[in-house]
């Protein structure tokens, strides 16, 4: 990808503006520092510093918006105690503007890749679906079936009234049947003329009660995207529409980088942002515990050596940390010597680059062993019926989410879901429909919950869900309004019957000091009551209604 | 659910270079309507009428600095929930957390590039609104 010409060039003329008005701004702080013995001089000098701080790097000068950082800092913490500058920390100044001048001597290329082209309507937004259905109770029945998973449905009765209507940008798929009083294949043939009259490009769906070749041909000629048989199954549907609406877009993969020269750590970070992976920037090896356990890494991008410790030692540490057992750990170095490289890969690295590296190939680099991570995590974290994740990854996020809570001080809440009498589901229509009944409410809880949430299924029916900064309030309004929605779904039986289910669901919001065992247990508790007193019901934990948060 | 999109956007910021080279990323890469003001006190005259879907605060200005805007901001009843993102050089931990107890629903580490500053700012908005 290449960036249109008129932003790359604009981009070039701000570069060069800034790159002009440079040395100016660079006299005007030296200036400051040599009076600064004038105490009214401080805060100019902290001010120039933090402005270039916080605009080299856009520009294209990332070492100098570090050399201002460090300078800024020094002068704020002078100014915050009401002293004079030091002798140590002038000289420091004074070192640190001779970084500020090489620093704005040597830029460095602007990123190449642009963002995502802009879209006038995010994916997020794009979940209406037309439905072309003579049958005025079938197109009701999946409308309103459809709303539960957060879909709005627009109904028409003939393939001609779709025909006449302009389309509405927000269209995500249409969902057309093959045969109408019109014509045995009245629904692929108008298909094509809306493709050719309105270059109509939406992703379709065809379903029919026939299930011959002649119309399985007529579809695919279409340009059908599936292709579905009456009575439609809402699980299988909503299973074929999230592969069309890609509006649980993947998460970005994270790499965090560990080098204690923060404008290569910097160069390497908008080398990988620019292949669209999020970067974390380590500068202090000592801080890494905590850049762990927030950022998650899928993968660890680390500088050989460091001053307090070595690239090794804090691989090591890394591999003492349960969940940090398979990240990928690859170190950027100078190291040629085949026998240090060994060493150091036995103490948990995975693998050796060598600096100064192309920018292609760093990312060319991560990004195959990124890819390996995720799928090799989505294989342990995964439940496979669901897709969810499984009960040791569900408990090890509550622990992380707690640990959080606590040390940012925030909030959130932890929902127990249990199917109501879910045994007779089983009992009655047999395990293949009870199987489909946990993917329903997989994919409800998926589709209908924020991508921050995290949802784990941790025993045959029972089900968590984890909602960072969300009170209890919010979180009981939440889930009242899912166990509502999954009540209303039409869950198919053998034969076309179909039946519906519930859940009960029990929610703690975390309090300061708590554990993640006694977050679980309160909401489990708070599941016992709701089962309690009747099913089909969200309860509060006491503490939560006691503190009378809603 | 209903999911507003984010269109309308406020910059707040004193320095002219970093406005136009949000100009560049939010108007012309990420496709937002920008309206930029070089003080807070611009700010609170513009709100009113530009109406913003979101508002960007650089936290350091001369004068009216970003967390003493965003509380005068919230005084105005139509901007009580428009979420405010703070934009700073300064990202340490107990900066962020601090930043969001005074209301700031997310904050951006300057210097940002310019090629993705409006992907962060779109991540931001249906992290948090949507």
């Amino acid at each position: 990808m290449t960036n249109p010409p008129n932003i790359a060039e604009q981009l070039c003329l701000l570069r060069e503006n800034y790159a002009q008005q440079l040395p100016a701004k660079l006299a005007q702080l030296e200036g400051a520092f040599r009076r600064h013995d004038n105490v009214v001089e401080l805060p100019q000098l902290r001010h120039l510093a933090h402005s270039l701080a916080g605009s080299g790097a856009t520009f294209g000068y990332p070492a100098l918006s570090i050399a201002a950082r460090q300078l800024e800092t020094i002068v704020d913490g002078a100014l915050n105690d009401g002293r004079p500058l030091s002798l140590e920390e002038s000289d420091s100044i004074a070192r640190l503007i001779e970084a500020l001048d090489r620093g704005a001597r040597t830029p460095i290329a602007p990123s190449s890749v642009p963002a995502l082209p802009p879209s006038t309507v995010p994916e997020a937004e794009r979940k209406l679906i037309y439905l072309v259905e003579d049958d005025a109770s079938l197109a009701t029945d999946l409308m309103l079936q459809l709303g539960h998973f957060g879909y709005t449905v627009k109904i028409f009765e003939t393939p001609k009234q779709l025909l006449e209507t302009p389309v509405d940008p927000l269209l995500a798929v249409v969902l057309m049947d093959i045969v109408f009083p019109q014509g045995d294949l009245a629904g692929p043939e108008a298909i094509i003329q809306l493709s050719i009259a309105k270059q109509l490009r939406t992703p379709v769906i065809f379903f029919s009660f026939r299930n011959d070749l002649t119309a399985r041909l007529a579809a695919a000629r279409a340009g059908g995207a599936a292709y579905l048989v009456k009575p439609i199954d809402v699980g299988t549907l909503i299973g074929r529409l999230d592969d069309l609406i890609s509006d649980l877009p993947p998460e970005p993969y994270r790499v965090l980088i560990v080098d204690d020269n923060g404008p290569l750590a910097t160069h390497h970070a908008f080398t990988l942002q620019s292949a669209g992976i999020s970067t974390d920037i380590v500068t202090d090896p000592m801080t890494i515990l905590a850049h762990l356990d927030d950022f998650k890494p899928d993968l660890v991008l680390m500088d050989m050596y460091m001053p307090k410790c070595t690239g090794s030692e804090l691989a090591a540490v890394i591999r003492q940390l349960d969940n940090y057992v398979l990240v990928p750990i690859v170190y950027l170095s100078t190291e040629s010597d085949t026998d240090r490289r060994l060493i150091a890969m036995q103490l948990g690295a995975d693998d050796f680059l060598t600096k100064p590296i192309m920018p292609e190939h760093l990312i060319s680099a991560v990004s195959t062993r990124l890819r390996r991570y995720r799928v090799l995590r989505s294989h342990i974290e995964q439940d496979s019926l669901t897709g969810l994740l499984n009960h040791a990854a569900t408990k090890d996020r509550l622990t992380t989410e707690t640990a959080r809570a606590t040390r940012q001080q925030r909030v959130f809440c932890l929902a127990a879901l249990d199917l109501d009498n879910f045994k007779n589901v089983n009992d009655t229509y047999g395990h293949l429909i009870g199987d489909s009944v946990l993917k329903n409410l997989a994919e409800l809880l998926k589709r209908r919950l924020r991508r921050t949430d995290i949802v784990g299924r941790i025993g045959g029916e029972e089900f968590v869900v984890i909602l960072p900064d969300t009170n209890a309030k919010q979180a009981f309004g939440l889930l009242n309004e899912l166990r509502e929605a999954f009540s209303l779904v039409h869950q198919r039986a053998s034969r076309g019957l179909t039946f519906t289910t519930t859940f009960s669901c029990g929610i703690a919001q975390y309090q300061l000091g708590a554990s993640a065992n006694d977050v679980h247990l309160h909401a489990d508790e708070a599941l016992y009551r709701a089962k309690q007193a009747g099913r089909n019901q969200v309860t509060l934990a006491d503490d939560d209604e006691r503190q009378d948060s809603y | 659910m209903t999911v507003k999109s984010l269109q309308r956007i406020l910059y707040v910021e004193d320095e002219p270079d970093i406005q136009a080279v949000a100009r560049l990323a939010l108007e012309t890469v990420g496709g937002f309507t920008l309206c930029t003001c070089d003080s807070g006190k611009a700010a609170l005259d513009a709100v009113q009428s530009f109406n913003p879907d979101m508002i960007l605060l650089d936290v350091m200005m001369p004068g009216m600095d970003g967390p003493s805007t965003l509380s005068a901001l919230r005084e105005l009843p139509a901007l009580k929930e428009t979420p405010i993102v703070f934009m700073t050089a300064k990202v340490q931990a107990a900066e962020i957390a601090r930043y969001r107890q005074q209301g700031a629903l997310d904050v951006i580490a300057k210097p940002f590039d310019p090629m993705t500053l409006s992907n962060t700012v779109r991540d931001i908005w249906n992290k948090h609104v949507s």
